[in-house]
């Protein structure tokens, strides 16, 4: 259970809860008992698929009721190979409950999986509809990853590109640096070549001089440093930077992480970097104390060295 | 623009010391609970409420205070004749979340014997896709968590031969991401849970070379917030279960000490509930099993002499891993 804050409540109030919970959990038992009755029988009753439709309303984890649902689907898409309305409404009709369910818990596995599911069966699925749908939750939540694996799905039905989606990103992120989400979704984007590189360098560095506490560019910057394509010219470039924004912040910890990934990549053939390297990881150990073993770990290294 | 951090605030009348004790009632009562509306609405995950509630018992050395009889009874009514997988209760489908959880109690009795272990096996092998991936159940859905499961059961049942896992490795290599961490598909965001499981199945088989060890425990260690506690992802609040799905991960790669034990601990002992007994996933939350059991998992990896040694890629007690002699990677 997440978030569920522990509220202090009177007898009466708790006798009160504890009665209505009795209600609910019979009217639950009851439902699932009759769900259970009709998935015995080849057909299905439309009362029990209503019954179904509420308790998953109330909870979309049970995995049961959304495989039971399954078998309908595929019974009505058996019975009906002459892409009637009826069956359009049907299958319309599946596609709203997931949305309800996902309004009330964006999270929900079940939902989402149950949605692709039936979207992939349908004969005249409107993907530029899913896409938008994405869009919209995407802005009630920008964090939620299963809406951002679920444009992604949808992209390729509807003639997106990733080429577009990198303009997206880009666009994303200058309005908003700070989401992790968006850094990551750009890197699954393109390849890093020769070509893309200096852009991609820019708009890091543009993120960490707007705000160099936060975590997430920095982030994308260690992964854009463990690339072959990036040389040591932007890597020097980058230092020069590094040490200028570290005058302005001398107390952040990201700078003084990178500054090391940088000076242990150009230590390869230029061996004077190491005192710089063990004076990063020694303030580091001071301002940093919680990841003091990881500090530690790296200047054992270097005294090895 | 600095954005704070997201995080809590210990509250300064919170536990320090651990109510053992509490705990073992709570999970006591919870099982027993019948009528309780919390645990009539969960039946559509019983089987790993039971593993979470039985192993946390057994990590405190009170397995025996729940009747072992009713527990093998109930899983072997679980099991599907049909397909031998097992479901999370009777009157629902099964499920390979449900079937690990039935398998790791089983193992805990020493009662592997009480089902069809060999349907078992072909259950799971059954939802292997070509590209090496698992789906949960027949309904099609994918999901490293569900790749995790499946090597999980196999190894607790000595049965890894009976999928393709060069496959299935590389199915699981392919949602690495930049951040070196790894996401439930291909292109997902890392996120602890997941890359708990995935480092969970390269460690049971023997791959754990395909990660950067230190470009992820970096990431990892860095789930810990000035409270103490550990979130799942960055820019998102600490909770217990994150907690040891970060600090499993790191005892993997052989990096437990890139975080702060301490801070950890007050952060852990800060989420029990004083009156009920049981953690939760923040500091005045309501408790539940779940957190519970992760609760003391991960306070034996933080050395807690109350709490038995965890396994931490199966998150079982220690002394059961090594009399099944399960073979493992750890770094
Ligand atoms: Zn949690």
């Amino acid at each position: 259970m997440h978030g569920r804050l522990k509220v202090r409540t009177t007898e009466e109030q708790q006798l009160l809860k504890r009665k209505e919970q009795q209600k609910k959990l019979m009217a639950y038992r009851l439902g699932m008992k009759q769900i259970l009755e009709s998935r015995k029988q080849d057909t299905y009753d439309p009362k029990s698929l209503a019954i179904c439709a509420q308790l998953l309303m109330v909870n979309p984890d049970i995995y049961t009721l959304w495989n039971y649902r399954k078998e309908v689907v595929l019974l009505e898409l058996k019975a009906d190979n002459d892409e009637s309305e009826q069956l359009a409404n049907f299958l319309e009709n599946e596609l709203k409950l997931t949305e309800q369910c996902l309004l009330a818990n964006p999270k929900s596995y079940g939902s989402w999986h149950h949605r692709y599911w039936v979207l992939a069966r349908h004969p005249n699925s409107n993907w530029q509809n899913e896409f938008d749908l994405c869009s919209k939750y995407l802005t009630m939540d920008e964090r939620n990853f299963h809406c951002w694996d679920y444009r992604r799905l949808v992209l390729n039905k509807i003639g997106i590109t990733l080429g577009d989606e990198l303009k997206f990103s880009t666009n994303r992120i200058n309005i908003n640096f700070s989401n992790y989400s968006s850094w990551h979704y750009r890197s699954t984007l393109q390849a890093l070549t020769a070509d893309c590189v200096q852009d991609e360098l820019s708009l890091v560095k543009s993120a960490l001089f707007t705000d160099p506490m936060d975590s997430s560019a920095w982030f994308y910057l260690r992964w854009l440093l463990s690339n072959s394509v990036v040389t040591h010219d932007h890597m020097r470039d980058l230092l020069d930077n590094l040490n200028q924004l570290l005058e302005l912040e001398p107390e952040c910890k990201w700078i003084l992480v990178a500054k090391c990934w940088l000076l242990k990549n150009l230590q390869m053939d230029e061996g004077s970097y190491k005192t710089e390297q063990i004076a990063s990881y020694s303030k580091l150990q001071e301002i940093d104390s919680m990841r003091e073993g990881q500090y530690v770990d790296y200047l054992k290294l270097l005294q090895l060295d | 623009m600095a954005i704070p951090i997201k995080d809590i605030k210990l509250p300064e009348d919170s536990p320090k010391e651990l109510l053992l004790d509490k705990h073992v009632e709570f999970i006591k009562r919870y099982g027993k609970s019948d009528d309780d509306y919390e645990f009539g609405m969960s039946d559509y995950l019983r089987m790993s409420g039971m593993y979470w509630g039985l192993t946390a018992l057994e990590l405190v050395d009170k397995l025996h205070i729940l009747p072992e009889n009713d527990v093998i009874d109930f899983i072997k009514r679980c099991q599907d004749p049909e397909t031998g997988g097992i479901s999370a209760c009777i009157d629902h489908d099964p499920h390979l979340l449900y079937t690990l959880s039935a398998v790791q109690i089983l193992c805990m009795y020493d009662r592997l014997d009480a089902v069809d272990a060999s349907a078992v096996v072909n259950y799971v092998t059954s939802l292997q896709l070509p590209d090496g991936s698992f789906t949960g159940d027949k309904w099609g859905e994918v999901d490293t968590r569900f790749s995790f499961c499946a090597v999980a059961t196999l190894a607790l049942l000595n049965r890894l031969d009976a999928i393709d896992v060069e496959k299935a490795v590389s199915f699981v290599e392919s949602c690495k991401n930049f951040d070196e961490g790894f996401g439930s598909r291909p292109f997902s965001e890392s996120h602890a849970g997941m890359v708990y499981c995935c480092l969970g199945f390269l460690s049971i088989t023997g791959r754990l070379d395909i990660v950067d060890r230190d470009t992820l425990a970096w990431w990892l260690c860095e789930r810990q917030l000035p409270s103490g506690g550990l979130n799942g992802r960055p820019e998102k609040l600490p909770d217990v279960c994150y907690s040891w799905w970060v600090l499993s991960s790191l005892t993997m790669l052989g990096r437990l000490h890139w975080i702060s034990a301490p801070a950890l601990k007050r952060f852990i002992l800060a989420c029990q509930d004083v009156e009920t007994g049981g953690f939760s996933d923040r500091p005045g939350d309501v408790a539940d099993p779940y957190h519970t059991v992760f609760g003391f998992a991960a306070l034996s990896l933080l050395g807690f002499d109350s709490i038995k040694p965890v396994n931490p890629t199966f998150c079982m007690p220690q002394h059961v891993i090594d009399k099944l002699k399960i073979k493992h990677q750890l770094l």
